[in-house]
């Protein structure tokens, strides 16, 4: 095993084997954007007149959340990026199993350097969680307040706490085929089960809901035959879906089913604006909006929204409103669930918040 | 279609009546159609939730095939079959901080009185030789509770009182109730018994007088630490010096009138003949196979004032002869950073 010390040869080796996930050409932008230099780890480099150097920290402690695989994975590559030795807690038995099997397989395919930097763990090992300097986790609320309890004042605890994401839909009477198509990317991907998937569909008041409701649906039904691996549908999810198909039909919603009613996807008119929360799974909510309703109709969610995702042009009144409401992003519809290596999770230079930095002040 | 009014006191006995004579599947099945019938021209979420169904009076050939509403939808909407009438109670779940708690609406307590009485008789609960204690709050402190209701029917004390438990009250009458060789009918939710356990462990056990009896109607939901069912069982049997066979689940909930009850850690539920329930995946909205896991849906004939058919998360096995109950499905599985309904919302229970 040859040894590797630089910061670009790390990311040689990473971008060589996942090359979709970790782009050549989008790594050292990744380092530049939050490091301000693609090398400022392996050597000087001068940033506002002085020369400084970013230290790594010697061990991360990755915390992973039991519903998709991607947020740890991405999390684990940039500590591979840094050098890190890597403490990956895994998901435990109980949750999806496919996250954990996904995770497994990502660090088992990592070349050897790189996989020598990893230790995968099933249950948190309080040693290894005191090592690590930096902390990096994602689940529920409860997860978080219990591991920012457990963490030192020199630890460095990077939350990805519970978020939500939505879909906005500017132009919804001319909802074109490939922009319904794009949203139902953005709803299935994933199974729905991401923080950057979207939980419900809004648009402005007055569209024409049966038509905008049959054009999703078909494309739903179109996005979901293309999919490879169906997402499995044990009893406790189809129960949800089940439950949330009758509600609706209760409350007199217009709910629109796939052909045989398979449990795939689930689009639901609510004429009640207020967010609630998805069953996920592909369970999506089509909510119209009057003008000057938004805050209200998002407050429940008021600093836990992730991503909008936008199918047409987002006026700038609407923008602000988002931005008060404390979204952290926008995308085109149909990209919410790739975000660029740049992209803040949670609004958050991640890796520039696991380094610490050296100062090195001209002599007098 | 039919021709009894259940807004009539005297229809509404005589319909009691008819549910305490021998009901075989035949004559269920027609008390159903006839019930569901009346409820599906009064009742428009549930009358909405069968036609979605394609489900009409008209159309409905075997009570197993009755839409069973959602839970959710107590929180949703009014189901009540007596339009404008004013209700004579009505029972709430939990989930206050939302401000929608599910709600039961009565018009008349009576037929829940009916069949609470009925059902625990039958069950071989209430004999009247037992002095009957409760660890919940008095109909009158809690007047939307469906479980301090029931506990009034049976007639009792009760030991929840407006500073919390009166374990040191209680303890002084079971004790006093062991020196008079009285047997005692001790009754509550579970986590009301996790803090009896609590409070008394530095007690030396009691002995309860044969022909005593405790029931839990199940349910921690973040009002004390949970424990498995067994060690419940178990730490009961020893505190109260009762045998295991004498510990009984109550299995009902205030959307429903009737109970099911289960005797035992291991027991199986036995539901009274006038309500069914119905093993059922949600996949095929079919009753499973017997063995087979599936959610619980209840047929309760005694539900005439809101809908008869409903619909629960609580998760069981068929069995040849009813169903083993095996807990309730998680809110959310595996949601990890996604925001959840359970972020968003308290967890609900029967209060």
């Amino acid at each position: 095993m040859s040894a590797i010390t630089t910061t670009r040869q790390r990311l040689e080796l990473l971008a060589r084997a996942y090359p979709r996930l970790f782009p050549h050409a989008g790594l050292p932008r990744l380092l530049r954007d939050q490091l301000g230099h693609p090398d400022a780890l392996d050597r000087w480099v001068e940033r506002s007149g002085i020369e400084v150097r970013a230290r790594a920290p010697r061990q991360i402690y990755h915390v992973c959340a039991g519903n998709l695989a991607v947020s740890a994975i991405t999390s684990l590559a940039q500590g591979l990026l840094l050098g890190a030795r890597n403490v990956v807690k895994l998901p435990s038995d109980r949750d999806d199993a496919t996250t954990r099997r996904d995770i497994l397989r990502f660090i088992r395919s990592l070349p050897a350097p790189l996989r020598a930097l990893v230790k995968a763990e099933s249950v948190l090992d309080s040693n290894s969680f005191a090592a690590s300097d930096v902390i990096v986790a994602f689940g529920t609320d409860a997860a978080m307040h219990s591991l920012r309890a457990r963490t030192r004042w020199n630890q460095r605890f990077i939350a990805h706490g519970p978020a939500v994401s939505l879909l906005w839909l500017a132009d919804p009477d001319r909802l074109t085929t490939r922009a319904a198509r794009a949203c139902a990317t953005d709803v299935l991907t994933y199974d729905q089960l991401g923080c950057l998937s979207p939980q419900a569909i809004y648009l402005p008041r007055g569209a024409k809901i049966d038509p905008l409701g049959d054009k999703l649906a078909l494309a739903l039904e179109s996005n979901w035959r293309k999919l490879a691996a169906k997402p499995p549908r044990p009893l406790a999810v189809t129960a949800r879906i089940a439950e949330a198909r009758e509600v609706a039909h209760a409350l007199g919603h217009r709910v629109w089913l796939p052909p045989r009613k398979h449990f795939g996807w689930t689009l639901i008119h609510d004429p009640d604006p207020a967010f609630t929360a998805s069953p996920l799974h592909g369970v999506i909510y089509l909510r119209a909006i009057a003008s000057g309703q938004l805050e209200t109709a998002l407050a429940p969610v008021r600093g836990f929204i992730s991503t909008v995702g936008v199918a047409g042009k987002l006026s700038s009144r609407l923008r602000e409103a988002f931005l008060s409401l404390g979204v952290s992003r926008f995308c085109a519809a149909g990209r919410m669930q790739t975000p660029p290596l740049t992209w803040r999770h949670d609004g958050r230079a991640t890796l520039g918040e696991m380094v610490t930095w050296v100062d090195a002040e001209p002599s007098a | 279609m039919s021709v009894r009014d259940f807004a009539l006191p005297a229809h509404r006995l005589a319909w009691a009546k008819l549910l305490l004579a021998p009901l075989d599947d035949a004559r269920f099945d027609a008390l159903a159609r006839e019930l569901f019938a009346w409820q599906f021209s009064r009742v428009l979420p549930f009358r909405r939730l069968c036609q979605a169904h394609g489900v009409t009076p008209r159309t409905l050939t075997n009570f197993r095939d009755i839409p069973a509403m959602p839970q959710q939808v107590f929180k949703r909407e009014k189901l009540f079959a007596h339009g404008a009438r004013r209700p004579g109670a009505i029972y709430e779940t939990s989930g206050t901080t939302t401000g929608r708690p599910g709600r039961q609406h009565l018009l008349a307590p009576d037929l829940y009185k009916f069949v609470a009485l009925a059902g625990a008789q039958r069950a071989g609960l209430l004999d009247g030789r037992a002095e009957l204690h409760f660890l919940t709050p008095s109909p009158q402190a809690a007047p939307h509770s469906s479980l301090s209701a029931m506990f009034g029917f049976w007639r009792g004390t009760f030991w929840v009182k407006h500073d919390g438990f009166d374990f040191t009250g209680l303890r002084e009458r079971l004790t006093a109730a062991i020196l008079d060789d009285q047997p005692i009918g001790l009754a509550g939710a579970a986590f009301a018994f996790v803090h009896l356990l609590e409070d008394w462990d530095s007690y030396a056990p009691l002995r309860l007088p044969r022909g005593s009896w405790v029931l839990e109607t199940g349910g921690f939901k973040g009002r004390s630490r949970e424990i498995p069912k067994a060690e419940l069982y178990g730490n009961i049997a020893r505190v109260l010096g009762v045998p295991d066979r004498a510990i009984w689940n109550e299995y009902g909930m205030s959307e429903l009138s009737s109970q099911a009850y289960a005797r035992g850690p291991h027991g199986r539920h036995a539901v009274p003949p006038w309500a069914r329930v119905l093993v059922v995946d949600p996949k095929t909205n079919r009753e499973v196979r017997v063995g087979q896991r599936g959610l619980v849906r209840w047929i309760d004939l005694a539900n005439v004032d809101s809908v008869l058919a409903v619909q629960t998360l609580d998760l069981a096995e068929r069995t040849a002869g009813g169903f083993r109950l095996s807990g309730r499905l998680p809110r959310t599985e595996a949601r990890g950073c996604s925001l959840s309904a359970d972020d968003l919302m308290p967890a609900e229970d029967r209060p």
